[in-house]
C-alpha cells in the first residue's frame, strides 16, 4: 500500500509537467488544428538561459523568471516567423513545419553552443526529501504539483472571465464562425502561443531545475509525452490534456517498478499500441470533446 | 482499363482517356529514366574526382531515392504524411539481414534466435524477395488501421509504428543483436543494383501515378469529399498506395542494408525519416521528377555543407568547423519550402508531361476533341431506373429543425426545381439524398432501391451532384477530371450508356481549355466543369446545388441552356436548387418550394408563380 501511494506521488510530480505541456499543445490544436512539435524546444530555450545564468553566477530567483519569459517570447517568435504563413494549409504542411522548426532549432543549438551537453548545478532544495510517516517525499515533487494545479486553476479563470479566454473558446468551437464575430485571428493564435509558451516555460523551470543540463535535442522526449498526453485526453480539450498527462505520468511509475527489466524496455511500445487502439475505435479520446465541457 | 467496346452506332462508350493517359504514362516514364540516368551519370563524373567516399555517396544517392519514390507512391497521390514506412522498411531491412546473414556468423551474434533462424543461410536476393514480401504484408497490417482513419490520425498512428519499430528491435536482443548492429550482410559491390533499384522505383512510381488505383487516389487527395459524391471510395485506393508505397520503401531497406553491410535499430529513425520527407517535400512531392530532384538537392546540399561545415582550405580561407551544418541546411532548406512553396520547388511539374506538351504544342491542339462535334451523335437513352423520391425526410440539428418532413418525388427525364429563400434548407436536402448528413428520420428511395450509406455508394448507385461551393479537384487537368469519374463509371455505372469524356467537354465548351489544370479556370467555367463532372458518372438524376450562384442573369440564362442540354444528353433526371425564382422557373419542369425546412407548395412553374403563399414566402422573408 505505501508502495502504491509513494508510485503516485512520484507519478504526479512527473505527470504535473507532462499535463502543463499538453494543455499547451492541446490549446494550439483547438486554435488552429496544429500538433506543434516544436513546441519542446520552449524546454531547450529555457534550459539553455539557465546554463547561461547561472554560470555567471547569477541568482536562481532571477534566473527561473528569466528561463519562462524566454519560453514565451520564442513561442511567439516561432509563430510570428512560421505558423502564421502557413496558418490556412493543410495539417500536413503545419506537421511537417513543426518538424522542421525542431530540427532547426537542435542544429542551430549544436552549431551556437554545441553538441555535448553543459551542466549547471541543481539548487540544494531539488533534491531535498522528506520523511512524512512511511513516505518519503520529494520537497520539489510537492512544489511541482502544487505549482501545476494553480496554473490549471489559473487557465481554467483565463478562459472563463477573460475576453482572450473566450476568444479562444470560440476559435477552438468554429474558426470562422468566431472570425465573423470580430475575432481577431492574429491576436488570438499569437495569444494562444503565448500562453502555451508561459505554460511551458514553468514546466521547463520545474523540470529543469532537477535536470542540471542542457542539450540540443532534450526538448523532443517530453514533447512526445506532452503530445501523447493530449491525445489521449482528446486533441483540443484542455481538462483532457490535463487528466490524460497525469495519468501518463503515473502509469510510467506504476510500469516502471511493476514490470520485470526485460519487458520495461517496451512500455513506451505498449502505451503506443493503446493510442493507436485509440485512435481508431475512439478518435476523439477518452473525452467526448463534442458533448464534454471544455475549460 | 484495358479493353474495347465502342458500339457503331452510338457514342463510343470507351473514352479515348485512357489512350492519352498510357501515352502520357510512357512519356513521362521515359523522361524520368533518362532523368535519372543524367542524375546517376553526374554522380559518377563527381565520384571520378575524388576518393571511394564519393562512390559511396552516389550508391546513397541512389538508394534514398528508392525510399522517397516509396513515399512519393503514398504520400504523394494521397495527400496523407505517412511517418511509418521506414518502420516497414526496417522490419523488411531485418527480414532480409536475418535470412542472410551466414550461419556461422548468427551463431555468433543472435545464437538464441527463435525459429530456427541461426541454421537459415539464404542467398541475398532470395532473402531480398522473402523480406519485400514481408514489407508488403507489414504495410497491409498498419495500412489497413492507417488508411482507415484520415489525415492526423492517420500520421500520428504511423509515426507511433515508427517507434514501436525501433523499440522492438532494440529489445528483441535475442532476435536482432539490440543496440549492437547485426553485421556480415552480404554486401553489394558497385553500383549498378543501385541504379537498378532506382529504375524500378521510378518505373512502379510513375505506372502507379497513371494506374486506375492511382488516378482515384489523386482524386480524393484534392478532395475527399467531391471524390466521395463521384463515386469514388477513399479506402481502397488509399490503401493499395500504402502497401504499394510499402514494397517500394522496403526494396530500398533492403539495399541500404546491402550496402553498409549491417542493420541496427537506430538505422531507420526517426531522424533518417526527416531526411527522406525533406527529399520528397523540397522537390514536390507530386511527381516523381520533383522526388529526383529533391533527392538531388538534399543530397548535393548536404555534401556541400558538410564540406563546409569541416573546416577546409578553401578560397585561400580556412573555414571554421561548423558541426551541425548539414543539419542546419537540411531543415532550414524544408522549412524555407514548407513556407514559401509548399508544393515543392517543382510543384505539379513532371518532366515527361512538361516535354509532350512541348511537343504537342508545336505540332496540332489536341486531336482528339476536335474529331466530335455536338450534332453527331444522339443522346443515350434515358435512365429507366424510375423515381427519385423521398419520404418524411428530416434533419434535426440539436433543436433546430433544419428539414422537416419532406415528402417528394423527381420524375425521370424532367428537370425539377427546388427553391426557396436562404436557410430554407435546400443544400441540407441535398446532403440527405447524397449522404452527408445523416437523416433523422424518413427515407430515400431511387426507383425500388432505397438509398442509404456512405456518399459514394449512393453516387454509385445513381445520384451525382455539383457543389454550391465550387469543389472541382484543382491539381487535377480539365480533361482528368472528368476522365477520372468517367472510370467509376465504367466499373460502377456500365449498365448505362456513357458519351464519353470529349463530348462532356465539347458540351461545357472546355475541349480548348482541357490540358488546363482546374483550378486555373474561371469561375463559370469552373462551374460547367462541375456539372461535366457529374455527368461523367452516368447518373439517373444530377443533382445542381445553385448552379447560377454568384452568376450575372445573363450568365445565368445561358446557364439554362447548358442544363438542359447536358441533361438531355446524358438521359438524367435533374433536381436543380436555387433561390432565384426566374431561372428555376424557365428551366424546370415541376417546382418544390421549401420554406423554413418543409414543402410549402409543389407544382408547375404557372402554378407556383400564381400560388400566393410562395408569392408571400418570397417577397415577405426572401428579399432581405
Amino acid at each position: 500500500m505505501t508502495d502504491v501511494v509513494q508510485n503516485l506521488i512520484d507519478g504526479l510530480g512527473a505527470g504535473s509537467t507532462y499535463a502543463l505541456l499538453a494543455v499547451g499543445v492541446s490549446m494550439l490544436f483547438g486554435v488552429m488544428h496544429l500538433v506543434n512539435f516544436a513546441h519542446g524546444e520552449l524546454l531547450t530555450v529555457g534550459a539553455y538561459v539557465i546554463y547561461g545564468m547561472r554560470s555567471n553566477g547569477i541568482s536562481w530567483l532571477a534566473v527561473i523568471p528569466v528561463a519562462i519569459a524566454s519560453a514565451v517570447v520564442l513561442s511567439m517568435l516561432i509563430e510570428l516567423v512560421a505558423f502564421r504563413r502557413v496558418r490556412s494549409a493543410s495539417a500536413f504542411t503545419l506537421l511537417l513545419t513543426s518538424f522542421a522548426i525542431e530540427i532547426l532549432s537542435h542544429a542551430a543549438w549544436r552549431i551556437g553552443v554545441s553538441s555535448t551537453p553543459r551542466r549547471y548545478e541543481a539548487p540544494q532544495i531539488a533534491f531535498k526529501v522528506v520523511e512524512v510517516g512511511p513516505f518519503n517525499i520529494e520537497v520539489w515533487d510537492v512544489i511541482s504539483i502544487a505549482v501545476a494545479v494553480a496554473c490549471f486553476a489559473g487557465t481554467a479563470i483565463m478562459l472563463r472571465t477573460t475576453m482572450f479566454g473566450l476568444a479562444v473558446r470560440a476559435a477552438s468551437e468554429d474558426f470562422d464562425a468566431a472570425r465573423l464575430m470580430g475575432v481577431k485571428a492574429n491576436r488570438v493564435i499569437s495569444g494562444a502561443f503565448a500562453f502555451a509558451g508561459l505554460l511551458a516555460g514553468i514546466a521547463g523551470a520545474l523540470w529543469l531545475v532537477r535536470r542540471g543540463q542542457a542539450d540540443p535535442r532534450m526538448g523532443a522526449e517530453p514533447l512526445l509525452k506532452a503530445v501523447i498526453a493530449a491525445i489521449i485526453g482528446g486533441l483540443g480539450s484542455l481538462p483532457g490534456a490535463v487528466v490524460g498527462g497525469l495519468s501518463l505520468g503515473v502509469a510510467e511509475v506504476f510500469f516502471r517498478s511493476w514490470l520485470p527489466s526485460d519487458l520495461q524496455g517496451l512500455t513506451d511500445s505498449a502505451v503506443f499500441v493503446v493510442i493507436a487502439v485509440l485512435f481508431v475505435v475512439r478518435p476523439q479520446g477518452l473525452f467526448d470533446v463534442e458533448t464534454a465541457e471544455r475549460v | 482499363m484495358t479493353g474495347t467496346t465502342a458500339s457503331a452506332a452510338t457514342a463510343p462508350s470507351r473514352p479515348t482517356a485512357p489512350a492519352s493517359m498510357r501515352r502520357l504514362a510512357l512519356a513521362s516514364l521515359v523522361a524520368n529514366l533518362v532523368l535519372l540516368l543524367v542524375v546517376f551519370a553526374g554522380g559518377r563524373l563527381y565520384a571520378s574526382f575524388g576518393s571511394s567516399a564519393r562512390d559511396l555517396l552516389v550508391v546513397d544517392l541512389l538508394v534514398n531515392l528508392v525510399l522517397v519514390l516509396g513515399f512519393q507512391v503514398f504520400i504523394g497521390n494521397t495527400g496523407v504524411l505517412s511517418f511509418g514506412h521506414l518502420g516497414i522498411a526496417s522490419v523488411g531491412a531485418y527480414t532480409m539481414a536475418l535470412l542472410a546473414v551466414p550461419a556461422d556468423r548468427k551463431a555468433v551474434l543472435i545464437p538464441n534466435a527463435p525459429w530456427g533462424i541461426p541454421e537459415i543461410e539464404l542467398h541475398p536476393f532470395v532473402a531480398s524477395l522473402i523480406a519485400i514480401g514481408v514489407g508488403v504484408l507489414v504495410a497491409l497490417l498498419l495500412g489497413l488501421v492507417a488508411a482507415r482513419t484520415s489525415g492526423l490520425a492517420a500520421t500520428m498512428i504511423t509515426l507511433a509504428f515508427l517507434a514501436i519499430v525501433r523499440q522492438v528491435a532494440e529489445n528483441r536482443k535475442d532476435l536482432t543483436g539490440g543496440a549492437q548492429n547485426l553485421s556480415s550482410i552480404p554486401r553489394l559491390d558497385g553500383w549498378s543494383w543501385a541504379l537498378v533499384g532506382a529504375a524500378i522505383a521510378v518505373t512502379v512510381a510513375v505506372l502507379f501515378r497513371s494506374s486506375r488505383t492511382g488516378r482515384l487516389a489523386v482524386a480524393t487527395r484534392e478532395d475527399e469529399l467531391a471524390a466521395g459524391a463521384m463515386g469514388i471510395e477513399v479506402f481502397s485506393p488509399r490503401l493499395i498506395a500504402f502497401v504499394v508505397g510499402g514494397a517500394v520503401v522496403t526494396l530500398g531497406g533492403v539495399l541500404r542494408v546491402q550496402s553498409l553491410g549491417s542493420i541496427g535499430p537506430s538505422q531507420f529513425s526517426f531522424e533518417f525519416t526527416i531526411l527522406i520527407l525533406a527529399m520528397l517535400v523540397v522537390g514536390g512531392m507530386r511527381t516523381v521528377t520533383g522526388a529526383i530532384v529533391g533527392t538531388v538537392f538534399i543530397t548535393v546540399g548536404k555534401e556541400v555543407t558538410r564540406f563546409l561545415g569541416d573546416g577546409p582550405d578553401f578560397l585561400g580561407f580556412r573555414w571554421p568547423v561548423i558541426d551541425g551544418l548539414p543539419d542546419l541546411f537540411l531543415a532550414g532548406s524544408l522549412l524555407v519550402v514548407l513556407l514559401t512553396r509548399p508544393a515543392g520547388l517543382l510543384g505539379e511539374f513532371d518532366l515527361g508531361a512538361w516535354l509532350r506538351r512541348r511537343v504537342r504544342g508545336s505540332t496540332s491542339p489536341s486531336g482528339d476533341s476536335s474529331a466530335v462535334t455536338e450534332d453527331e451523335v444522339a443522346p443515350v437513352p434515358a435512365s429507366t431506373t424510375g423515381a427519385l423520391r423521398t419520404d418524411g425526410l428530416g434533419v434535426t440539428f440539436g433543436g433546430f429543425i433544419a428539414v422537416d418532413e419532406v415528402t417528394m418525388r423527381v420524375e425521370p427525364g424532367t428537370i425539377h426545381g427546388l427553391i426557396g429563400p436562404n436557410g430554407a434548407g435546400k443544400t441540407t436536402f441535398v446532403n440527405l439524398l447524397t449522404g452527408l448528413v445523416t437523416p433523422t428520420e424518413g427515407t430515400v428511395h431511387l426507383g425500388e432501391l432505397e438509398l442509404n450509406g456512405a456518399p459514394y455508394r449512393r453516387a454509385r448507385a445513381g445520384i451525382s451532384r455539383t457543389f454550391q461551393n465550387l469543389r472541382v479537384f484543382p491539381a487535377l487537368s480539365v480533361r482528368e477530371n472528368v476522365a477520372v469519374v468517367d472510370l467509376v463509371a465504367h466499373a460502377h455505372r456500365s449498365h448505362r450508356e456513357g458519351v464519353g469524356v470529349d463530348r462532356l467537354l465539347v458540351l461545357a465548351g472546355l475541349a480548348e481549355l482541357a490540358e488546363r489544370p482546374a483550378s486555373t479556370l474561371d469561375y463559370g467555367n469552373q462551374r460547367r466543369l462541375e456539372i461535366a463532372r457529374a455527368a461523367a458518372l452516368r447518373p439517373d438524376y444530377l443533382l445542381l446545388d445553385e448552379p447560377t450562384s454568384g452568376m450575372s442573369s445573363a450568365e445565368s440564362l445561358e446557364m439554362v441552356g447548358h442544363v438542359r442540354r447536358v441533361a438531355t444528353a446524358i438521359g438524367a433526371g435533374v433536381l436543380v436548387i436555387d433561390h432565384d425564382l426566374g431561372f428555376i422557373t424557365n428551366i424546370c419542369d415541376r417546382i418544390t418550394v421549401l420554406d423554413q425546412g418543409a414543402v410549402l407548395a409543389e407544382g408547375t412553374p404557372d402554378e407556383i408563380q400564381r400560388d400566393p403563399r410562395v408569392i408571400e414566402a418570397y417577397l415577405g422573408s426572401g428579399h432581405g
